[in-house]
């Protein structure tokens, strides 16, 4: 026992002294502070538009929570199907929407701001969400039982993680871009939600009245896509003038 | 009549040398072994074999008695050389309830193994001297003759082991051995009670830790709804959502619980003795916050691996788990219902758990069929309870 006090600080020694010139080096080569993209406010413009939905009016089945009676209760009112969303007018929500190219070379900051995810009436609160890479996603939990998220991720790493009553919320990042990952949870297999993840921040989830702005783009030509859970993708060539404010529309067609 | 079998033994132990003493010592030491299922760590125990002989023997020295396992349970494995004897058993109860055993007279073993809460605390994390609290949720002592390792990583591999443990731990009873053990030479009742037990001599700890470990392995409880229905025929010992729960309990295809909380053909521990990852003490950003058995083994799929607790009385022990994270046992079920919490050691066993809304509302009714009924002599002793009041 005597004996490793003795020779730890000798081995101390004899690596600090090897390390030290690795050391300087590993300094000289590593990468400089990231530099971020600056976005001219003078010049930046806007994409707006509206997503519609072409088809016979989907009739959204009811969600049976009648497994667990404390969902039940917990979510106000009659659950239903969310995964296509279409008002009277024929607006689409839940689309997610954004540039998939056209942005290369630039680096945008990691904004400090959480994207939360709550899981409240056993129902993931937004459905949809759009988060930056390295961006924190906090997943709250509102209700009075038990979930365990999931979310699926194929290109970063998936995770689940049990979150109790009155547990506190979980902080998670996603460390590369990854359209779209499919969140469930384990327990109540009705849950659903998806996450987009972004190494830049323009992006946008329709409304319940189709309506989308994605706003501060740089000027440039880019390609948009539209994301819908079931419906697939489409997608855009859109030039944005200097300080211009382009409106444009997509249209999903129902089976 | 026992008085004087115990001037023989003691007269005979007198008579040897300090040599041959060691020679006979020496092998029960050496082997210790619990006669039992589980595979003994033999290399804890030889510690001491290479030292010089002691001074006295630390063997109890009155008639050894049995303790009659209950249904559902094997018989109790004793160490040889810390056999069971009415006054080493009422000696430990003693200094079990022994508040002197702490700095400032404050704490005893009851203050975390409290009887009224089947040897727990009912808190998340245990409150030890001047309120500190450790990491960790204090199990219960019952049945924990039984297991082949103490504490939730292991480190201690008997009772007589673990007891000294906790007396000497800062954020626990935080006193030393030397001043417990002056505390207890101080009273002239405890120097009597030791030379009953042990014969003449000084109190050592090793007497303390040995009676300590001599009334703990009393504290035995089965005969459990379930027992009764499982290995004493009582088909109506248990309701029908318990026996669906236990059903579930032993599925390989759906709880899979019995894969580690094991039930026997004619007995159940509800513990195979090991340790596993199931996902518990990972936070928020997936990251394990308690190594757990790794920081004994440093074998890396050992990380944030604890021993699998008995589940006999889980109803009266909340919170649950190393870190009591959870509150219920229901909780516990929709823990496991949702696959824990993922990690890179996580254990495959918890992944192929499949459990419905039904399954685990009777499961948690199959958990609260294991309170058993618990031994007679288990609280504080007369006179302790009137010592603590000074
Ligand atoms: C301050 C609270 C506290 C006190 C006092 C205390 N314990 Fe504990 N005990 C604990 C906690 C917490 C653990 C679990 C620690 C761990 O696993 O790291 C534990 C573990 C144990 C275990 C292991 C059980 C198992 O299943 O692994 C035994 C046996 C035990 N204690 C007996 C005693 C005895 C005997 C005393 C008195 C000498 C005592 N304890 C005093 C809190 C306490
Ligand atoms: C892979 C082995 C394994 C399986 C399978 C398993 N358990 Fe466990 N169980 C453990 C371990 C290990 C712990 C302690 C974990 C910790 O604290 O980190 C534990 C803890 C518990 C506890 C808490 C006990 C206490 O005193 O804190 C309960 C209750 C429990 N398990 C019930 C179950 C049920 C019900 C199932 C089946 C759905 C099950 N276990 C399946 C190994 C297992």
């Amino acid at each position: 026992m005597k004996l490793h006090t003795v020779f730890f600080p000798i081995c101390c020694v004899v690596f600090g002294s090897c390390s030290t010139p690795a050391h300087k080096e590993a300094k000289s080569d590593a990468a400089p502070a990231p530099v971020y993209f600056k976005i001219d406010p003078a010049t930046a413009g806007t994409l707006a538009g509206v997503v519609r939905f072409k088809g016979a009016k989907p009739h959204p089945k009811p969600v049976d929570m009648t497994s667990d009676p404390a969902c039940v209760d917990a979510h106000h009112g009659k659950p239903h199907d969310e995964s296509l969303v279409v008002d009277a007018k024929g607006d689409l929500a839940n689309v997610f929407i954004y540039v998939k190219s056209g942005l290369e070379g630039r680096k945008f900051e990691t904004p400090s701001d959480p994207v939360t995810i709550d899981q409240q009436g056993c129902w993931f609160e937004p459905r949809i969400a759009g988060i930056q890479v390295g961006q924190t996603l906090k997943v709250v939990n509102s209700d009075p039982v038990t979930h365990n998220i999931h979310p699926m991720a194929e290109v970063n790493r998936a995770w689940n993680h049990s979150q109790g009553a009155g547990d506190p919320p979980i902080s998670r990042k996603f460390l590369k871009p990854e359209i779209m990952i499919p969140v469930k949870c384990n327990i109540h297999s009705w849950m659903h939600a998806y996450i987009g993840v972004l190494d830049h921040p323009y992006f946008a989830v329709s409304g319940n009245d189709g309506k989308f702005r994605i706003s501060n783009l740089p000027p440039g030509d880019y390609v948009v896509e539209a994301w819908q859970e079931k419906l697939g993708t489409q997608q855009q060539k859109i030039t944005i003038p200097p300080s211009g404010a382009v409106e444009t529309a997509f249209t999903f067609k129902g089976e | 009549m026992e008085g004087g079998q115990t001037a023989v033994i003691s007269a005979a132990t007198a008579l040897r040398t300090p040599r041959a003493q060691a020679q006979a010592t020496k092998p029960a030491r050496c082997k210790r072994v619990l006669h039992f299922v589980f595979p003994v760590i033999a290399a804890i125990a030889s510690a001491g074999c290479g030292q010089q002989a002691p001074p006295q023997s630390d063997r109890p020295i009155g008639k050894i008695i049995t303790i009659e396992a209950p249904l559902g349970l094997p018989p109790i494995p004793v160490p040889a050389d810390d056999p069971e004897t009415a006054e080493g058993v009422e000696l430990g109860r003693r200094l079990f309830y022994e508040r002197r055993l702490s700095a400032g007279n404050v704490l005893s073993c009851a203050s975390c193994h409290n009887p009224q809460l089947c040897f727990t605390d009912g808190q998340k994390h245990s409150t030890g001297f001047q309120g500190k609290t450790g990491t960790r949720n204090a199990p219960t002592v019952m049945n924990a003759a039984y297991f082949p390792y103490q504490f939730w990583d292991g480190r201690a591999a008997s009772l007589e082991d673990q007891a000294a443990g906790p007396i000497a731990n800062p954020v626990e009873m935080n006193q030393t051995h030397d001043i417990s053990v002056s505390k207890l030479n101080a009273d002239p009742s405890y120097r009597a009670a030791f030379e009953k037990a042990f014969g003449p001599g000084r109190i050592t700890i090793n007497r303390v830790e040995k009676a300590i470990a001599s009334f703990e392995r009393t504290l035995i409880s089965g005969d459990s709804p379930f027992d009764r229905y499982q290995f004493g025929g009582d088909k109506t010992a248990l309701s029908p959502a318990a026996i669906r729960g236990l059903a579930i309990f032993r599925d390989q295809s759906k709880g899979n619980c019995a894969a580690c909380h094991t039930i026997g053909q004619n007995y159940a521990l509800f513990t195979d003795g090991k340790f596993h990852n199931i996902g518990v003490g990972v936070d928020g950003e997936g990251n394990l916050v308690d190594q757990g058995r790794y920081s004994e083994t440093k074998l890396d799929p050992d990380r944030g691996a604890f021993k699998t607790p008995t589940l006999r009385n889980v109803a009266l022990t909340a919170p649950y788990m190393h870190d009591g994270s959870l509150k219920t046992l229901r909780d516990v079920v929709d823990f496991y219902a949702g696959g824990g919490n993922s990690n890179p050691y996580l254990d495959p066993k918890t992944r192929e758990i499949k459990l419905s809304a039904q399954d685990r509302a009777d499961l948690v009714e199959f958990l609260q069929s294991l309170t058993g009924k618990l031994p007679a002599d288990a609280g504080p002793p007369a006179e302790t309870r009137t010592e603590q009041s000074e």
